[in-house]
């Protein structure tokens, strides 16, 4: 048995709204979601979303640090939320509010952490970092963090996009053995 | 033969004061760590110590990119020369959201050769329900052990006040191999 395995990859052959990871096998001890992507989102930087086993509720908390092109900026914490909100992880299609302006070819890399994920002791946290280098103004580089404040083990993943994930995203998620 | 190999794979079953490996083979290119961990520390936060080699002398030295929540809106850096570990920055504290551990992962490139000292690079987060904005925070940090250039063959994380790391911490060390 390897010690890293890629328990499902997702190609969008077309836009979608969502992609979600169900079923996902207890027998491995931390998660890793690698991602390219871009999304609908009317600006350089889309703000896509973490909910697990399909709970919304409040639940969740986010915090980040991001460098967007020459700036520098730390989210303020947020609480009691419907998902864990990952700031600038992908490239959005569109400029100050307005779709278009954003090369078409800009996809964001994005890798996702989710430790001990099977454990019922404790709650499920998130580690993300991503970056995109852009052909146009405003790059970025991000680092999130979530809380999932449930100790349910975590059989389902689904990432939202604020719009849609475009054409040509992909997103695989793997699993890391213990032993 | 494998990419990754697990070295070591640790949940502590009651309070423990430290993880500790020796004897780590030099037979892989990389070391990488995953740790999911949380301090008995009476306040919400408390600080993650890494040494090597069994060094306790004044002989670390680190940097990091980081944001806490503390100052609004703002991403800071700061360096330490002659300390006695790499401060990993912060991880959870037994006031902070119950049931919550801090994530932490590192990587070691090229542990086992004897011309270069060895740097460390490591991602910390930790994430709360908790509204108070400085009970989270998340790290970027470099790491370098300055005291020789031997191989690395001894990993220690303390919590430097605690006095334990609590119950169902985690700590995976893997071996990285190249072609």
């Amino acid at each position: 048995m390897a010690v890293i395995e890629a328990i499902a990859t997702t190609y969008l052959e077309a836009d979608a709204t969502s992609v979600t990871f169900s079923s996902i096998p207890t027998t491995y001890e931390h998660l890793q979601i690698r991602v390219s992507s871009r999304n609908t989102f009317a600006y350089k930087q889309g703000n896509p979303t973490l909910e697990f086993n399909g709970t919304a509720g409040t639940a969740y908390s986010t915090h980040s640090m991001s460098g967007l092109g020459s700036t520098a900026d730390a989210d303020s914490s947020v609480t009691g939320a419907a998902n864990t909100r990952l700031p600038h992880m992908t490239t959005g299609n569109g400029i100050s509010g307005t779709a278009g302006g954003v090369d078409s070819a800009d996809f964001a890399s994005a890798v996702i952490d989710i430790l001990d994920y099977r454990n019922a002791n404790k709650n499920t946290t998130v580690t993300a970092v991503s970056a995109a280098a852009l052909t146009t103004a405003g790059p970025f580089v991000s680092m999130g963090s979530g809380l999932f404040d449930d100790t349910t083990v975590i059989t389902s993943i689904k990432l939202d996009s604020n719009g849609s994930w475009m054409r040509g995203s992909v997103f695989t998620l793997y699993g890391l053995n213990s032993s | 033969m494998a990419v990754f190999t697990v070295i070591d794979h640790t949940e502590f079953g009651a309070s423990a004061e430290y993880w500790e490996e020796t004897g780590i083979s030099g037979s892989y290119d990389h070391l990488y760590l995953v740790a999911s961990l949380r301090s008995d520390r009476a306040t919400n936060y408390d600080t993650l110590a890494l040494q090597l080699n069994g060094e306790t002398g004044t002989d670390y030295e680190y940097t990091r990119l980081y944001a806490d929540g503390s100052s609004s809106n703002a991403v800071k850096a700061a360096g330490v020369t002659g300390a006695a570990y790499i401060h990993c920055y912060d991880i959870t504290g037994a006031t902070n959201t119950a049931d919550t551990f801090a994530n932490f992962t590192c990587w070691i490139p090229h542990y086992s050769n004897t011309a270069n000292y060895k740097q460390v690079y490591g991602k910390t987060a930790r994430s709360t329900a908790s509204t108070v904005q400085y009970y989270w925070n998340e790290a970027l940090t470099a790491g370098l052990m300055s005291a020789d250039t031997a191989a690395i063959t001894e990993m220690r994380l303390d919590p430097t006040t605690g006095p334990n790391f609590v119950q169902y911490s985690t700590v995976t060390l893997y071996g990285i191999t190249g072609a």
